[in-house]
Parts: C-alpha cells; structure tokens; sequence
C-alpha cells in the first residue's frame, strides 16, 4: 500500500509472533540487567502462584507493536510515538497478533504522519484476542 | 512492615543519577534479535538506525540506578512482583547504532490504589530523556526521546 492510499481506517497489515520465547526472555533479562525472576524462574513463578509459564518482559510487547507500525510504514526510523498500557500478562508459547488501524491523518514539520489505534492480543485457542497491550502510535509516512 | 502510603509523596521529584547509554552494535543486533525484529549488519559501514526500543533501553539503563535500587526507593524487591503500568516514548531523531544518548530524569508521580480483584497497589512515574552524546558528529546535546513509564508494586501487606 502506497503512503497516498492511507486513509482513516485503513487496517495496516497483520503482525503475529506464533509463539512466544522463553528463551528470547532470557536474553532480554541480560540485556536489561533485570532481576525480576518471573522473566525467566519458573520456581519463583510458583512460589508467587503465578503459574509456571514465564512472563514475557512488557518491553518486548511493546516492541512487537513497533515492529507493526513500522514494518508498515517503512522502516525503524518511522516511529514519531507510541503510547500503550499494559493489561495482561504474555506468557511463554503464547501465539500474539498486534492489530493497528489508521485514526487520522495529518501534517507536522513537512512530514505526513498517521495517528493509529494499536493492539497486541494473545489469539491462543481459537478464541476472540485478549487484549494484553493497547494504545496509540504515530509513524512517519513521508 | 509495608511501604507506608505517606512515602510516596517524598520520592516525587527525587532524579536519577543519569548517564550515558551508548547503542553497541552488539546489543543493538541482539536486541533486535531478541524482539523479533531484523538485526542491523555487523558487517555493514555506514549509519545504522537503531531499533525504536532502544528509546526505553536507553532510558533505563542509564538512568544511574538498578532496578533492584529503584523498587527500594518504594520499600519493594523483584521478588514482590513490580510490572509495568503504561509507557509512552516519543522520539525526536531516531536513534543510530554507535550512537552514544545522554539519559536524565526522574520520579514524577506516585500514586495508592485499590482495585477489587487487585488489593492494594502503587502507580509509580518515572521520566527521562535523552540526548545525543555522540562527540565529534555535529549532532552532540540534541533531543532525541523522552520516555515516560509507570510501574506497578502490588502491595499485598497494605
């Protein structure tokens, strides 16, 4: 899709990560230097009755959400702002889609940007998405 | 004994010790690596842009503390279970591989609930922003992102 065939409500393309990494979780604990247990010790997920299924870091989620918006829009260099809250946990082997719609169009500094609803939804099951990430992006389309 | 509702105030407006964070191509091809994104090439000369969520990892890992010292600051500990609450970045320039960010900020609001299903819990604010500490580029002390988060320290003894 072309930057000139956006328009408000245009679904931007579907983005899914078909099961989520305990692994991967445990690399970002050591990028992040982050001693919260629950990323990456299931005995410490147990003691908490929290399940045994690590819980996937909030960033990552979030950064699901940026690969989709800016995937879309061209590049990483197209992300202006994204704004989400966190509802729910991600768990290890979770299947996730993040789902983005078009909200405005608008000018600012020579740049064409576009205003989205987005949101990050566990889709395990077959059953409706549970919303687990939502909020708001603006990415750069020229 | 718990982390008296009081206590919150005193902690709004304390500023981190800040830092320096610089974008090694190293973690910038894990981090991509690690949240499912195409890496940048080790392998390639040039500019590189760096993956947007390094706005955040820039942010609080040089924000002059650790995670374990930032939930004492609210009498708190991993093991309590602190998650994330809501997190806005706004980026001015996009960040660059290589590129070394200036990070400052701080506490900016504090706040007690409680939630029906939840008991007792703390909303933490926290801010910083970055700016390019890159020498010698032309681009040195120029805003690059602000990052805004919360976080959430459930308060199971309050």
């Amino acid at each position: 899709m072309t930057a000139a065939a956006v328009e408000v409500g245009t679904e931007l393309p579907g983005y899914e990560v078909p099961s989520v990494s305990a692994e991967k979780m445990k690399t970002m604990a050591a990028l992040l230097s982050d001693p919260t247990a629950i990323h990456w010790d299931v005995e410490t997920l147990q003691a908490l009755g929290m399940g045994d299924r690590p819980i996937n870091q909030g960033p990552l989620n979030m950064g699901y959400v940026m690969n989709a918006v800016t995937a879309w829009a061209g590049g990483p260099d197209r992300l202006r702002r994204l704004r989400v809250r966190f509802l729910g946990n991600v768990l290890a082997g979770h299947h996730l889609r993040v789902r983005a719609t078009v909200t405005a169009l608008r000018e600012e500094d020579g740049a064409r940007l576009a205003d989205c609803d987005v949101v990050l939804e566990v889709v395990d099951g077959g059953v409706g998405g549970e919303a687990v990430v939502s909020g708001t992006a603006t990415v750069v389309l020229s | 004994m718990g982390f008296a509702e009081a206590d919150l105030d005193g902690q709004v407006g304390r500023a981190f010790p800040g830092g320096t964070y610089t974008v090694s191509p190293w973690r910038a091809w894990l981090l991509a690596d690690t949240v499912l994104a195409d890496p940048p090439s080790l392998q390639a000369g040039g500019e590189q842009v760096a993956h947007p969520l390094f706005a955040w990892m820039a942010a609080t890992g040089a924000m002059g503390i650790t995670w374990d010292e930032l939930f004492s600051w609210f009498g708190a500990t991993a093991a309590d279970g602190p998650v994330f609450g809501e997190h806005e970045t706004t980026l001015h320039r996009p960040l660059r591989v290589g590129a070394s960010y200036r990070v400052s900020g701080g506490i900016v609001s504090a706040q007690r609930k409680v939630g029906r299903r939840t008991g007792a819990f703390d909303i933490v604010g926290y801010s910083m922003d970055l700016h390019d500490a890159t020498p010698d580029d032309g681009r040195a002390g120029a805003h690059v992102a602000t990052c805004w988060n919360s976080i959430v320290f459930p308060r199971r003894d309050a």
